[in-house]
Order: structure tokens, then sequence, then C-alpha cells
């Protein structure tokens, strides 16, 4: 039990180090809601080697904590919303997807980040008028995820498979 | 169990899609809402509302007596704050597609028009 | 299916495009004048400059804050030689007092400048400042001997409450000389039109909100026009909380009081619909009634305390209230 909570924490505080590190730099492009998203690399790894439950804290944890450290109001239901459509989308895709594909899941799990954050804004600002960013958003979600996924599936080659395994 | 060649090929359908569209608003134009902010009878900005995906605020004015805040969301905008006598700017209110009122602050030669919308009035009477 | 989607994308984004004009070329000119923002629209003919010139034209007539203009002179001097636009807009509002019971009255202004809604400096004034005020108020005693207008002394006529209007007929009359078959014009609130838009469609003016952001209702029309008084733009919360608005109550020298929070009036004179838009505001609902079924010529809206729009008969298909309005719509017939 208290090799769980400090294998979560740790995770955890990756992914919001990673989440805090991204925020510093200057945005490639001046449109919100485009960027790396590196702390998924954590929350795709944990989903997809340890399970659904820590991965879900892990990913809340780092909201909540990043939100409270780098954003406003308005952004943390942005990165609530997205970070959890992004969650049930991945979950989804675990079925689906064998070891050497799990960078798909990045893709889609970046896709569905920024569309979940698209339909908060919708309803945050009463406006539809936010969906013409749908394409760019998902083309950046796809590059970006496909990074992220491609460095999750390669953490799961490397990081034995002892670390995060729950014993029972 | 699907092959990682299918799971390529959708992400690359994807990517044409996407890039499909980006192409074709740029080709064609999004419906536009533009928001012009004038100060002494010049354009000092520009504001596609449709565009914006984020809340902000424009300070206009150097001088104290003479400064406005103004307010742009997704498909809004409005004079949030001001230091005129009068407020006429603030009480206004918000202005967008569907309610193309002019905010206008007249001790501060400041106008923001709503422009080539087709929203729902063609104009507004007050 | 996404290309489906994309397609479906492609064809709203193009049927979107167009401007308020349609298919024509949409000309339009906006400035200030008569102490207020303007904005003229022509589609087909740029005859805008036009408009602007009679604005500014008007306004070194009228203007009541310019010590030069004839209004300016009438109120240093209690009495001006003044030119046929003068002399007709005078006599219209005077024509308005008398069929409103005074409830318009161009000579208010000495009671407007004492609550402070000329300078910003908002104060209620003292029991015995409103009687004197009650005692320089009164339209009656404006005189008009041909082109010469005298006023008693200590009086002050202010044509704010007709002058976009009278400003909206002259624009009317100008682009029309002009070969301007469609156009809409914004004058400080005041939208008159010249025909319908160039594909025979109506206008649609919004109705500004009174109780909040926006507006509550939408009119179509064709070669009218739409003016609205209301106290919403103007106003100051006093001591006890009461809100008190710059439209005020010729009979009291206080701000109007009658249940109305706007009044619209479309027709197809507009020194007529801004006059009564304001005598509407100052009268009441069932004042405003009566005197709708009495003289005619003239549709009106008017937005009640009590949360009713009350809408004459003859625009009743014209005007829509907007989706999901809190206000109960009610025809008067």
């Amino acid at each position: 039990m208290a090799k769980r909570i400090v294998t979560d924490a740790v995770l955890a505080a990756v992914a919001l180090v990673l989440f805090v590190i991204e925020a510093q730099i200057p945005p490639i492009v001046p449109i919100p809601g485009v960027k790396l998203g590196l702390a998924n690399i954590v929350t795709v790894w944990a989903l997809m080697r340890i399970g659904a439950p820590d991965a879900l804290g892990i990913s809340l944890i780092r909201i909540s904590l990043g939100s409270l450290f780098t954003g406003t109001l308005p952004s943390f239901i942005f990165s609530l919303s997205g970070g959890l459509l992004a969650f049930v989308a991945i979950l989804l895709m675990k079925k689906l997807l064998r070891e050497n594909q799990i960078f798909v899941a990045g893709v889609f799990g970046a896709i569905f980040h920024n569309a979940g954050q698209l339909i908060a804004a919708a309803i945050v600002y009463g406006t539809a008028s936010v969906f013409v960013w749908s394409p760019v958003l998902i083309l950046s979600g796809i590059v970006t995820g496909l990074f992220t996924g491609l460095v999750a599936q390669l953490l799961t080659k490397k990081i034995p498979k002892t670390i995060g395994q729950r014993r029972n | 169990m699907i092959k990682t060649r299918t799971w390529i090929v959708i992400i690359a359908a994807l990517v044409v899609a996407a890039a499909g569209a980006i192409l074709s608003i740029r080709f064609f134009g999004a419906p536009g809402t533009t928001a012009e902010i004038v100060k002494g009878g010049e354009v000092l900005y520009t504001i596609d509302l449709d565009r914006v995906a984020e809340e902000y605020k424009i300070e206009i004015g150097e001088t104290d007596g003479d400064r406005n805040v103004v307010t742009v969301k997704p498909g809004m905008i409005c004079v949030s704050s001001a230091d005129c006598p009068e407020q006429i700017c603030v009480n206004t209110g918000w202005a967008s597609k569907d309610h193309p009122y002019p905010i206008v602050c007249m001790p501060h030669d400041l106008v923001i028009r709503i422009v080539g919308t087709n929203g729902e009035a063609d104009a507004e009477a007050g | 299916m996404v290309k489906k989607i994309t397609a479906v994308f492609f064809a709203a984004l193009i049927s979107a495009a167009f401007t308020a004009c349609g298919a024509s070329r949409e000309y339009s000119s906006d400035f200030f004048a008569m102490d207020t923002y303007m904005s003229v629209k022509t589609c087909g003919t740029d005859a805008t400059g036009a408009a602007e010139d009679e604005a500014r034209r008007l306004e070194t007539l009228f203007s009541v804050t310019d010590a030069e203009s004839e209004i300016g002179r009438l109120n240093a001097n209690g009495r001006v030689d003044a030119s046929d636009e003068t002399v007709e807009l005078i006599e219209k509002a005077l024509e308005i007092s008398g069929i409103t019971d005074g409830a318009l009255d161009i000579t208010v202004y000495p009671a407007v400048r004492a609550w402070g809604f000329t300078t910003g400096e908002y104060s209620v004034p003292s029991p015995e400042k409103i009687e004197e005020l009650r005692d320089l108020i009164g339209f009656t005693n404006v005189k008009t001997d041909g082109n010469t207008v005298s006023v008693p002394d200590g009086y002050m006529v202010d044509l704010g409450a007709v002058a976009k209007g009278y400003l909206g007929d002259r624009v009317r009359d100008i682009l029309k000389n002009e070969g301007v078959t469609s156009a809409i014009a914004d004058l400080g609130g005041s939208i008159v039109t010249v025909g319908g838009k160039p594909d025979g469609s109506p206008w649609r003016v919004a109705i500004r909100d009174p109780n909040g952001d926006g507006s509550f209702g939408v009119i179509e029309v064709k070669d009218k026009c739409v003016v609205t008084s209301g106290g919403y733009e103007r106003y100051f919360t006093d001591e006890d909380g009461v809100k008190r608005w710059h439209i005020i109550d010729p009979a009291t020298a206080e701000p109007a009081d009658a249940g109305l929070l706007s009044a619209t009036v479309i027709g197809e004179d507009g020194a007529l619909c801004d006059g009564l838009s304001t005598a509407l505001f100052v009268m009441g609902a069932e004042k405003a009634e009566a005197m709708w079924r009495k003289e005619g010529g003239f549709e009106m809206i008017l937005v009640t305390i009590t949360g009713d729009v009350l809408v004459t008969d003859g625009i009743k298909d014209s005007f829509s209230l907007s989706e999901g309005s809190p206000y109960e719509l009610k025809v008067i017939g």
C-alpha cells in the first residue's frame, strides 16, 4: 500500500514538474491550448502500465496543483475538462491497443484534451464561435500527441515492469 | 486488434481533413464579426471577435482622465471600466454580432464599433 | 465521415460571409455630431458624406451648448431670428407638446442642468430649487412669429429630444435625392431607414434592453424611423437608492416616474417619433395607450417596470421578442 502511494506521488510530482516547466516556455504559436502537453506522457504511461484509478488520481492532482501554481479559474476549468475527456478517451483506447501502439493513445488523448478545452470554453463564454479553432487544435493535437505518445511508449519499454506493478 | 498500419492511416486522414479545413478558412474567410477600437478617429485595434479563444483586456489612454479598459471575450466586447464622469460607455454593456450597438465614450473620443456582420440585427435603437 | 463534416463546415462559412447590404456594395461612414456618435450605411450608392454634412450643419443651428448657435443665442437673449429649419422644428415640438399635454417640453432644460445631467456632477436639487424650476418650464410660453422665436426671462430651450429625429428626416430626404434606395443610419441611437435592404427584405432593428446588456427584440421596418427613449444610459443613484435618470417630467421638474423603462416609437416622421418617444416615457403606459388610440399615425413598443412589453396592433407581426426573453409580450389592439 505504501509502495503504491509513494509511486503515485512520485509520478504526480514528475507530471507537475513537467507541467510547470512547460508553462514557463513562451508559447510557440499564439493560440491558447496549443502546447506540447509533456505532463501527458506521465498520464499515458501510468494508464498503460499501472491502471486507471491511479492514473486518474495522478492526473487530477497534476491539474489541480498545476492550475494553482500557474493558472486562473477559467484555465483550471479548461484543463480539468480537457484532462477528463482525454482520460476517458485513452481508457477506451487501452482495449484496442497493443504495447507498440501506445503512441496512438497519445494522439487521441491530445485530440480529446483539446476538444474538452474547446467545449469548456464554449460553455464558459456562452458562444460557439470558439469552435472555429477545431481544425487547428486537431492538427496540433495530432502532432503533440504523437510526440508525447511515442515518449510514453518508449518509457514502457525501458522502465522495468516491476515498477508501478501492484502485487495481487 | 487493429493493425498499427491502420492506425497510421486513420491519423493521416485526420491530418489531411484538419489541414483542408484550415486552408478553406483562410481562403474563404471565416464568418466575420469584427470590432474596431477607434480613438481620436484613428483605428487602434481591429479584432476578429470570432477568433477570440480566451478573455483578455486592453488598456486605452495614456493619461489619467483619459483611460478606458476594454474587455474582449469570444464574440463580445465591452468597456469594463473607465475614468470618465458619466460612465455611459461602461453602462452600455457588451456589444457583439447580435447586438451591434456602438460603445461610445465621448469625453475620451473613443468608439468601439462592430463592423461587417450579418448578425440578427442591422442596427440597434436605444 | 470527417470529410462530410468538413464539407458542411465550408458551406456554413461561405453563406455567412455576406454583409448587411448583401450582394450590393456597402458604403458607410461614422462620425461624432450633436453630442453623440452617428453611423450611416448606404447600399449601392455612396452618399454618406452628404449625411454627415447635414448633421454638422444642423448642429450649428441647434446645439444648446454652443453659445453661437441659434438656440444658444435664444437662451442667452430671450429671442432670436432663426432659420427655417429651427422654426420648423420648434413648431413641430410645440405641436407634440400640445397633443401630449406637455409631456414633451423643450423648455425643460434648466431642470436637466439642475440635476447635473449636463456636467456629470449629479445631485438632487432642494425642494425650493425644484419649485423654482417648475416656474421656468412651460412650452406655451415659447412664441414664434414668422422667423422670430422668443421665450420669457430665465427660460432655456433645448431641442435635444427632437433634433436627432429631425436630422433623420433630413438625411432620408438627402439620401433619396442622391438616388439612394436602400440605407440605414444610426443617429445617436435614433434609427432611420430608406427603403429596405437591396434584396427587398426589411431592415432588422434591434431594441436596447433597458434591464441589461443587448436587446430584447427586433422590429422589421422599411422606410420608417425607430426611436427609443429610456433612462438607462444617463442616470445616477441617489442617497435613498433610487435611480434618477435624465428624462425629466416637465410637470414636476423631477425625473419621470410613470412606470416605464423604455418607450420606442416607429413611424415615418422622424421628429415626431423622437419627440413622442420622450413624451410617452414621461406619460406612462395608460396615457400612452390613450394617446395612441386618439391620434394614431405611429406605432409603439413600451417596456414597463413590471416586465411587460406592450406592442401596438400595427406592428405585432413585424416585431419579435428575443428567444428566452423574460418579458411578457402584450398586444394593444
